[in-house]
């Protein structure tokens, strides 16, 4: 009788916690975790130290011969469950799961409910000296697999190989296509094991000559015909597929990178391509652009967060303000003519001004304290002041807008003595400024500062040829 | 023995009270770990909200479009498709391989012959990359640095009326939201003192095909969507004006009388339909103001009449309607539409092409050149073309001074301009005989997945569910030509 209360509440623990985790893990798939259990889940790599040493002690006495004391396999197998629950809800947070971490799982799962049956008929006193050895067996087996392909999902399976990290250098303006573009997507993606020291299925991709040589399959690349070159074969595969490159574990190419590659395959696989040589409607040239241009959302993502209430509030009949795009603070806002014009709902706008990225103002009968505000907006890259009266020591106020990529001031009063302040805007790229009070030395001397700067100044006086009677190029 | 016996009727050693309580803690885990699955008793919830409409998926490329739809389908071969082939082998008959069973309408499955016709005009080379224009647009060559020609769009249906629904609508039948509807339930009004998506038709003197405002319905979309038409004249929009003799004034009092009462009504029945009314009407009353003023072109000065032609000054032309067109792009209106009809020509196709083209030649020009110096054609993406292209050989008598093309399907030519798209390349390719496609096709779901793509809008999350399923302006195909874009 007194062997059945061995455990007491401890023993209800173990039971309970057991049929959770053999819940959890049969149900995974219905599963979503709330915030808390989340955060409890990155205890795991904590926790799972102390089964592993627990368990260990306690199959090493039992395998010794000894009696394992019971307060110890008690505490193991209570340690072991804590850490696979905790341990469930880690991976709970993984988008996909990988096979390694499918592995652990089932593995670190296993393990904790094996151990919880030890402890069941331990304590039932129903075990033979044969079964307990071959569960200590087991527990060990598990434990050490599991922990094995724990420690290749935190360190990944190069942890001991030496690392190459170096600072990402910035891609040229006309880029190289085979150094700056190709070569960086294999650095990033394949050279860590394709190099001369790991050598992995005897292929070397850190040159050009290594890829046309190949490794233990053959070549590795067929210049003009991707079709046959082995490497992408490789990427195209099904990620399940044991040759899938790079193989499980690794990050995979993006799509657009193994596009790159197949389509500078397909282009020859040269190492003297460069982008400028590229037609324009060549999808390579497309690919390579969208790689060099960063993610403009991602420069936005410092902003001051925005609640939708605030720009609701802001906003009116003849004010629009919108997100630039959604999952972003970075504001686009239109002023339409009001039959009443109150400087008072452009002055508000300073609430949000680090947000404004556009800002369309045209059309306004705009005064010295709006010009103010558009000072303020340090974000700016995109500004409409035309048909405003706004005047060049409006303008001067504007200096140190220096994100400003876009400016229209046509049809304004805006003079020569605006040069200087244009000149400092060194990010402008696009100036419109017909009809200004702008004189022909003023606008040479515009043209001249900044060469990234596209001014246009309008038909003018080349209107009559452009609606003249045909002029071809014979 | 008593012990042993118990042992041997009871290995386990439960008895009932251990029985349950052990029950019970399994059931009581069972339940927390049921708490983790978050709809285990609820069936049937509301799908899963996207983004929601009103904000672009992604940063734009463009804000705002401008369609110069040219109806009843210019010839591309008269207009931005050169095959000199068709001079070689005039008079001679299709190659079968080549037509390889296209589809015909009744106006040619009965012809004997399909002889090869050559344009009636003559083609010269334009700009930095020596694109090819027919002499009939001679300002549209001028700005071919600034637009982007592709040459290999093809669509499905091969009459007018289909083909211009399909277009519009990306449906062939009839009863989906156009595309002006689509944009403007995904990205909303710009200006809220103006229609998001206009209309404006104008008609050239060539053969025409009806025009009916279902191609500017809004569907089962919200009809605040729907594109409002823009009449020529002293009364743009349709019983906006208030009647004589009731002042603006009045207009307030009434407004504010009748949405108190809509008020009311909304508070006891919830019904947001009665708040959208409110809002249109207040709409309509800001209308009544704003409307006028993009409207009035006088103050527009002598630089541009130049520029869009003297005709713009005529209330109803093509012309006037690209200037319109420019005004209410920049006052913000999201899409504006442009027809043009009298483009289908089955007969005397040299005569009647020469006075369409010279129609929307010179104001088409003028509004790239126009908005180009306004700093607007970073944002705005204008596009010309029709709804399907012509065929390769003679439709009746084989006349080379007076012919006539059919529809056809498989390749056609449009332009477009402005807001992201590549300014000065061709795009996609036909055969030497300009009827089949050999490189780069562009269906017209491809086409629309392009322009939402550059206004910011994934064209697979852009949904909207109606009669138990979702619709998209590109039903369940359409791939974003990337190349197309900067």
């Amino acid at each position: 009788m007194a062997a059945g209360r061995r455990g007491g509440w401890a023993a209800y623990l173990i039971f309970g916690l057991s049929v959770f985790l053999a819940f959890c893990l049969l149900f995974e798939r219905h599963i979503v975790l709330p915030n808390l259990l989340s955060w409890i889940g990155h205890w795991h790599p904590l926790l799972l130290h102390f089964p592993i040493v627990l368990l260990l002690m306690a199959i090493f006495i039992g395998l010794g011969g000894k009696e394992i004391p019971f307060t110890l396999l008690t505490v193991a197998v209570i340690a072991a469950l804590i850490t696979a629950i905790t341990g469930f809800f880690l991976g709970k947070g993984v988008d996909s799961k990988g096979s390694l971490l499918y592995w652990h799982q089932w593995l670190g799962g296993g393990v904790a409910l094996l151990a919880a049956l030890w402890y069941g008929l331990d304590r039932m006193q129903l075990v033979n000296r044969k079964i307990s050895i071959a569960i200590q067996l087991l527990l060990l087996c598990g434990i050490g697999f599991a922990g094995h392909y724990g420690g290749m999902i935190t360190h990944g399976e190069d942890y001991l190989a030496l690392s190459s990290n170096r600072e990402k250098a910035k891609i040229p303006e006309n880029p190289l296509i085979y150094e700056d573009i190709v070569h960086r997507i294999l650095d990033d993606k394949c050279i860590t094991c394709h190099n001369a020291n790991k050598q992995k299925g005897d292929l070397v991709m850190t040159s050009l000559k290594g890829l046309l040589k190949g490794g233990e399959t053959g070549s590795t690349l067929i210049p003009w015909d991707p079709g046959q070159s082995e490497i992408i074969r490789r990427l195209l595969l099904p990620e399940e597929d044991e040759d899938h490159m790079p193989p499980d574990g690794k990050r995979p190419l993006e799509e657009s990178e193994i596009q790159i590659l197949e389509r500078w395959i397909t282009l020859g696989a040269s190492d003297t391509l460069r982008l400028n040589q590229l037609e324009m409607t060549e999808p390579l040239a497309t690919l390579v652009r969208d790689m060099m241009e960063p993610d403009r959302l991602a420069k936005w993502s410092a902003l001051p967060k925005l609640a939708d209430s605030t720009l609701q509030n802001l906003s009116t009949d003849y004010l629009t303000i919108r997100r630039v795009a959604s999952h972003t603070d970075a504001l686009s806002i239109n002023m339409y003519r009001p039959p009443q014009y109150d400087p008072k709902t452009v002055l508000n706008l300073s609430r949000v001004a680090r947000n404004i990225v556009e800002l369309d103002l045209s059309g306004l009968p705009l005064g010295q304290k709006e010009l103010e505000m558009v000072a303020e907006c340090s974000n700016l890259e995109w500004l409409e002041l035309d048909r405003t009266p706004v005047s060049d020591s409006d303008l001067a106020k504007l200096i140190d807008l220096s994100n400003l990529k876009i400016l229209k001031i046509y049809e304004t009063s805006i003079g020569d003595s605006s040069v200087m302040v244009l000149n400092k805007m060194n990010n402008l790229k696009y100036l419109y400024m017909h009809n200004t009070a702008f004189s022909e030395a003023g606008f040479e001397r515009l043209k001249g500062t900044n060469p990234k700067l596209t001014v246009n100044s309008g038909m003018g006086k080349d209107l009559p040829s452009y609606v003249a009677p045909v002029d071809s190029a014979q | 023995m008593e012990n042993n016996k118990k042992a041997a009727e009871n290995p386990l050693k439960v008895n009932r009270r251990h029985f349950f309580s052990q029950l019970s803690v399994g059931i009581g885990s069972l339940a927390l770990g049921s708490l983790l699955i978050p709809d285990l008793f609820e069936r049937g919830r509301p799908a899963i909200q996207g983004n929601p409409p009103g904000i672009p998926h992604f940063a734009p490329r463009a804000k705002r479009i401008i369609y110069l739809f040219q109806a009843g389908a210019p010839s591309q071969l008269e207009s931005f498709d050169y095959k000199p082939t068709l001079s070689k082998r005039m008079g001679e008959d299709l190659p079968d391989s080549i037509r390889d069973g296209q589809r015909l309408t009744g106006m040619t499955s009965g012809q004997e012959t399909f002889p090869l016709m050559p344009p009636a005009i003559g083609f010269k080379q334009y700009g930095q990359n020596g694109t090819w224009v027919s002499d009939y647009f001679p300002h549209i060559a001028r700005i071919v640095d600034d637009i982007c020609i592709v040459k290999s769009l093809h669509t499905e249906a091969i009459n007018h009326d289909p083909a211009i629904t399909f277009f519009q609508t990306g449906s062939q039948l009839s009863g989906r939201p156009s595309m002006g509807s689509w944009l403007s339930y995904g990205l909303g009004n710009e200006n809220k003192n103006l229609p998001s998506f206009v209309v404006l038709t104008s008609r050239g003197k060539g053969n025409s095909q009806g025009l009916y405002s279902k191609l500017w319905s809004s569907g089962f979309l919200d009809s605040k969507h729907q594109g409002v038409l823009l009449r020529a004249g002293r009364n743009p929009v349709l019983y906006l004006n208030d009647p004589e003799g009731v002042s603006r004034s009045d207009k307030r009092h009434l407004l504010d009388q009748v949405s108190s009462l809509n008020k009311l009504h909304h508070a006891e029945t919830g019904d947001d339909e009665i708040e959208s009314r409110i809002a249109q009407y207040e709409m309509a009353y800001r209308m009544q103001m704003s409307v006028p003023d993009v409207m009035d072109v006088s103050k527009e000065p002598e630089s541009i009449i130049k520029l869009y032609g003297e005709d713009c000054q005529v209330p109803g032309t093509y012309a006037a309607n690209a200037l319109q067109a420019r005004r209410l792009a920049e006052n913000g209106v999201r899409f504006v539409q442009l027809y043009h009809q009298g483009w289908d020509q089955h007969g005397n196709l040299p005569n009647e092409m020469a006075g369409q083209a010279k129609d929307v030649d010179q104001a088409s020009a003028a509004l790239i050149i126009d908005l180009k110096q306004r700093g607007m054609l970073d944002d705005t993406l204008v596009i010309w073309g029709g709804e399907f292209g012509r065929t390769n050989y003679c439709q009746g008598k084989f006349d080379p001074a007076n012919y006539g093309r059919d529809h056809h399907p498989r390749a056609f030519s449009i332009w477009m301009a402005g807001g992201g798209v590549k300014p000065g390349i061709s795009y996609g390719l036909t055969d030497e005989f300009g009827y089949n496609i050999v490189e780069n096709p562009v269906h017209i779901n491809d086409f629309h997945a392009t322009l939402m793509y550059a206004m910011g809008l994934d064209h697979e999350q852009l949904t909207y569910k109606y009669q138990g399923r979702r619709f998209r302006l590109t039903d369940v195909a359409g791939n974003v030509i990337k190349e197309l874009l900067v």
